[in-house]
């Protein structure tokens, strides 16, 4: 879920705040997910612990979705926050259109299925496609990705 | 919109980081909005205007209007 390269962003104190709680909770994120894998079987049937453990990585995805609507409220720069959120913008509408589309070919073929679990990388890879796009079109990427 | 950021600032003998420094908001958005990518928004005109003791109206013009 890394947001992008050094030295190719603008570093303010909001966006080096924003990166070190996202980097810790990546680690817990990592951690979890790991000890997840390493004390639930495959074949788990969904007992109440099983689906708790499980959440448990859920609980990071929701402090990375905090940390990000921090990240907005904490800028002071309009400029730098309005590219942060056309990069949303851009990453949900990407992910709103491969999710409803393939759910569509899911519908009417026989197709694998698309995990839920990707929702959330999808719109981690929409964001650097917004920041691509933002250093095309308004020549500034934006301050994380 | 148009604006006269950059010949104001050039008369002040001021680079970007100066005039970002002044406004309190990163170079990026100062040459941003000198380069006419971004329009300020008003509170931030007010302050760009107090900076050079301007009025909002002297430093960004109506589209097609002239410098």
């Amino acid at each position: 879920m890394a947001w992008g390269a050094p030295g190719m962003s603008i570093r303010t104190p909001a966006a080096r705040r924003y990166i070190r709680i996202h980097l810790a909770l990546s680690v817990i994120y990592i951690l979890l997910v790991f000890l997840a894998s390493w004390f639930i079987p495959d074949d788990a049937p969904p007992t109440p612990g099983v689906v708790a453990f499980a959440l448990l990585p859920g609980m990071v995805v929701l402090g990375w979705i905090w940390n990000m609507g921090r990240l907005l409220v904490t800028m002071e720069d309009e400029y730098l926050r309005m590219l942060e959120v056309r990069k949303m913008l851009w990453a949900t509408a990407i992910t709103l259109s491969i999710c409803g589309g393939w759910g569509l070919v899911e519908l009417f073929a026989t197709v694998p299925r698309l995990p839920v679990f990707f929702v959330f990388p999808i719109w981690c890879l929409g964001l650097a496609v917004g920041q691509l796009i933002n250093r095309l079109t308004l020549g500034d990427g934006g301050t994380c990705a | 919109m148009n604006n006269r950021l950059r010949v104001l600032r050039a008369e002040q003998g001021w680079s970007q980081q100066d005039l970002a420094e002044r406004l309190g908001v990163s170079r990026q958005s100062v040459n941003a909005i000198e380069t006419g990518r971004y329009d300020p928004s008003l509170p931030l005109a007010f302050k760009i205007a107090d900076v050079f003791g301007l009025t909002i109206e002297a430093i960004f013009l109506k589209d097609g209007g002239s410098e």
